[in-house]
């Protein structure tokens, strides 16, 4: 027995005409015919999805694949996870692994810094408009220009140390010592990159309750009781957002100033992963790299996913 | 969740599958240019007009033989030089040929290199400083300049310490007797050093080794028979860490870029002394132009008994090829980059020493003549006989004995365990 397709199609359609039940439980479910309707979406976001496929996720797993591949007389061959322990051992990996946490602790920093200033911002302190200006100057300055700008102030002879000889406090080889040299890049780079989260917050602050602030200061609330009670609470989410995304900047944006003011030194003082991918495709050791290239996104991909629920919670609450 | 799950599971087994599928370059020739009739050639760009007049030279004696070959050379920032190079041969778009350091540079990259032994066979006489340009019984590439480690000295500030600056020091405890007057007595450091980027104990190995190793002893490091646990092995750390520590070098030294800021120091009279170069940056003419009669060239000092002081030299830069279909090209090339013509005029106008022993620099600045007259009894530079992983390791571990985070023995330790 022949089924006519023509009028199970009309049925199918009918159903699904705006307005109607969904489902005809007269007709039995069977395979939806490909139609150019049901096809045209698909074709149209059939370029993206090449585009991402092409160049996102092939280098991504080609970056995966030579990971597993060796270097030098061994290319091409696979070598399991001999990257891997080699990068274990490595001094240089370690050490980019420990200071990794080193670069947390300065996050919470970076986001202090931003918020209380962009809290001040806010509350229109005397010259705020000013402060705006200055405080994202920096963002816009090349990091190559800021490390070269701070390889002089920071310089065993330079102006920071005469300054601090002249109050009689002895001058620091800033970025010549292993316990200062990394956290003298990171201060840097919170100096040169929170512009961008004090922005980020100026723009939450778009977002708060101001009739929650007038009422609090009517109540006689003085600004730290303002800033704890009112707009704290206010801005959790942006606070989630910018911890996150500075992390995120944090972990694979400060490869400019450490190559242009420390060299991953002294020793491997200030090596991050960043840094040391570099540093072994430098080498002539193109797997390796791809090997800590992928400790490097898996770091990324841990702060990403923590991003994408912060996200996602955010937008469920708009 | 189960979509998701899904799409991970396809992504994965996609990675599983091409996981040691290929490798991370394209096994055989490098890519190059696609034609015969071009020559694609990278360098780190030429330093002023003198270098420039030499490349023109050498590409008018490279056309003289192949008229019809198109030569294009690519300029590279000489710091990323290396990265970018082994990036595009990974990739396979690295150029026919490629200038190189000599040494560690060159032998560390041997393995993507055509070798060209018998081709330049005929040159072995004429030139010095090939053994920086061989690895494993092969030639990779003609020496165009020797490169070495000279010390050279600021007389000015010799005869204001109270030293005769006719009379260098030539034993160690005499060299420690003069950075101890230079330091008391002028405001200068006795030794300018940048070691930013772990640069000051190769200069630092290399400049006094022939002064700390008996000949053997170097010898057989040069051929790869190395101890970093022995006495004068551990000795040479131990000096580098005690002459930081004595105060003879300047502030910082850990934070300042040898290249240029060090050698800046030198020239500015801010130090007495400083390990230079013969050929390219900081060489005796760059120096000269500064310092004028002031500046002094002296020999290695003599630390131990049996040992004879050779001036640290060898093959500098020169040109390999990458690329094994353009092979006959890249030989021209070299032997055009050794032009007797091209290497005088760019000796004198450069402040180059050149590789060909036919040359004479003529020239009347002292110090250049002494380096001259050295020659023939110099050595392979030691820190170039090492590999590119134990440089590095000797890069950190330099700065960690300046700053004493390591010792002496932890240091010889783990350059012991990194020899393999």
């Amino acid at each position: 027995m022949s089924i006519d397709t023509t009028s199970t199609r009309s049925l199918v359609l009918k159903d699904r005409a705006p307005g109607r039940a969904r489902i005809s439980t007269r007709v039995p479910r069977r395979k939806k015919p490909w139609t150019f309707e049901r096809c045209a979406p698909y074709l149209m976001v059939l370029p993206v999805l090449l585009i991402l496929a092409v160049f996102r996720i092939y280098p991504l797993v080609l970056g995966i694949n030579f990971s597993f591949t060796g270097d030098k007389e061994l290319n091409g061959q696979f070598v399991g996870l001999e990257n891997y322990v080699t990068l274990l051992g490595d001094a240089r990996f370690q050490a980019s692994a420990r200071n990794v946490l080193v670069v947390l602790l300065f996050v919470p920093i970076q986001v202090f810094v931003a918020g209380i200033l962009a809290t001040f911002v806010f509350l229109k302190i005397p010259g705020h408009r000013f402060y705006r200006s200055v405080y994202f100057l920096p963002v816009v300055l090349s990091p190559i220009i800021i490390g070269a700008i701070f390889n002089i102030i920071l310089a065993a002879n330079g102006p920071l140390n005469s300054a601090l000889g002249a109050i009689n406090i002895p001058g620091v080889d800033w970025l010549g010592l292993p316990s200062t040299a990394l956290p003298t890049v990171l201060v840097v780079h919170i100096w040169a990159t929170f512009g961008m989260a004090f922005t980020i917050f100026l723009a939450g602050f778009a977002t708060l309750d101001a009739e929650l602030l007038d009422a609090a200061k009517i109540d006689g609330a003085n600004m730290r009781q303002q800033i704890v009670h009112v707009i704290i609470p206010g801005l959790s989410q942006t606070i989630q957002f910018v911890f996150v995304t500075t992390t995120i900047g944090m972990l694979t944006g400060l490869f400019a100033l450490l190559y242009t003011m420390t060299a991953g030194g002294p020793g491997a003082a200030s090596y991050l992963p960043e840094f040391l991918i570099w540093k072994l495709n430098g080498e002539a050791r193109p797997a390796l790299a791809s090997a800590a290239s992928v400790f490097l996104l898996l770091i990324v991909l841990v702060i990403g996913l923590i991003q994408i629920r912060v996200l996602r919670r955010a937008t469920k609450e708009a | 969740m189960k979509r998701r799950i899904a799409i991970t599971a396809v992504v994965g087994i996609t990675a599983l599958a091409l996981t040691g599928c290929g490798g991370a370059s394209p096994s055989g020739s490098s890519g190059g240019s696609g034609s015969s009739d071009k020559l694609v050639i990278w360098n780190w760009g030429d330093a002023d007009d003198a270098a420039a007049a030499y490349t023109e030279e050498v590409t008018a004696a490279f056309n003289e033989v192949h008229p019809d070959v198109e030569v294009e050379i690519v300029n590279q920032p000489f710091d990323q030089y290396y990265t970018l190079l082994g990036s595009a041969v990974e990739a396979g778009t690295g150029p026919d040929i490629a200038l190189f350091n000599g040494g560690t540079q060159l032998k560390s990259r041997a393995d993507s290199l055509v070798p060209v032994t018998e081709e330049l066979a005929d040159l072995e006489d004429t030139l010095a400083g090939w053994p920086a340009f061989q690895a494993g019984g092969e030639t990779y590439s003609a020496p165009t300049f020797l490169q070495g480690f000279p010390i050279y000295f600021n007389k000015a500030l010799f005869e204001q310490a109270g030293l005769d600056a006719d009379n260098p020091p030539k034993t160690w405890d005499e060299l420690s007797a003069a950075c101890t007057a230079i330091v008391d007595k002028t405001d200068a450091s006795c030794f300018a050093l940048g070691n930013k980027e772990g640069l000051g104990i190769e200069f630092f190995l290399s400049g006094f080794g022939s002064g700390i190793f008996t000949p053997d002893e170097y010898d057989a490091w040069i051929d790869g028979d190395r101890d970093w646990t022995s006495e004068h092995a551990k000795q040479a750390l131990q000096l580098w860490a005690d002459s930081s520590a004595d105060g003879w070098y300047n502030e910082g030294a850990n934070s300042t870029a040898m290249f240029n800021d060090s050698f800046d120091l030198f020239s500015a009279g801010s130090s007495a002394m400083v390990i230079g170069l013969m050929s390219g940056t900081a060489h005796w003419k760059q120096f000269d132009e500064f310092l004028g009669d002031d500046l002094g060239f002296m020999m290695p000092v003599t630390i131990n008994d049996g040992t004879t002081l050779a001036l640290p030299a060898e093959g500098g830069i020169g040109y390999a090829v990458l690329n094994e279909d353009k092979k006959d090209l890249g030989v021209d090339w070299i032997k055009a980059t050794v032009d007797h013509d091209a290497l005088a005029n760019y000796s004198l106008a450069g402040g180059q020493i050149t590789s060909d022993t036919t040359i004479e620099l003529d020239t009347d600045i002292e110090s250049a003549n002494d380096i001259v007259s050295e020659l023939p009894g110099s050595k392979p530079l030691l820190h170039t006989a090492l590999t590119a992983e134990e440089l590095d390791l000797l890069h950190r571990l330099g700065q960690q004995l300046l700053g004493g985070e390591v010792t002496v023995d932890d240091a010889a330790a783990q350059l012991a365990a990194s020899e393999g």
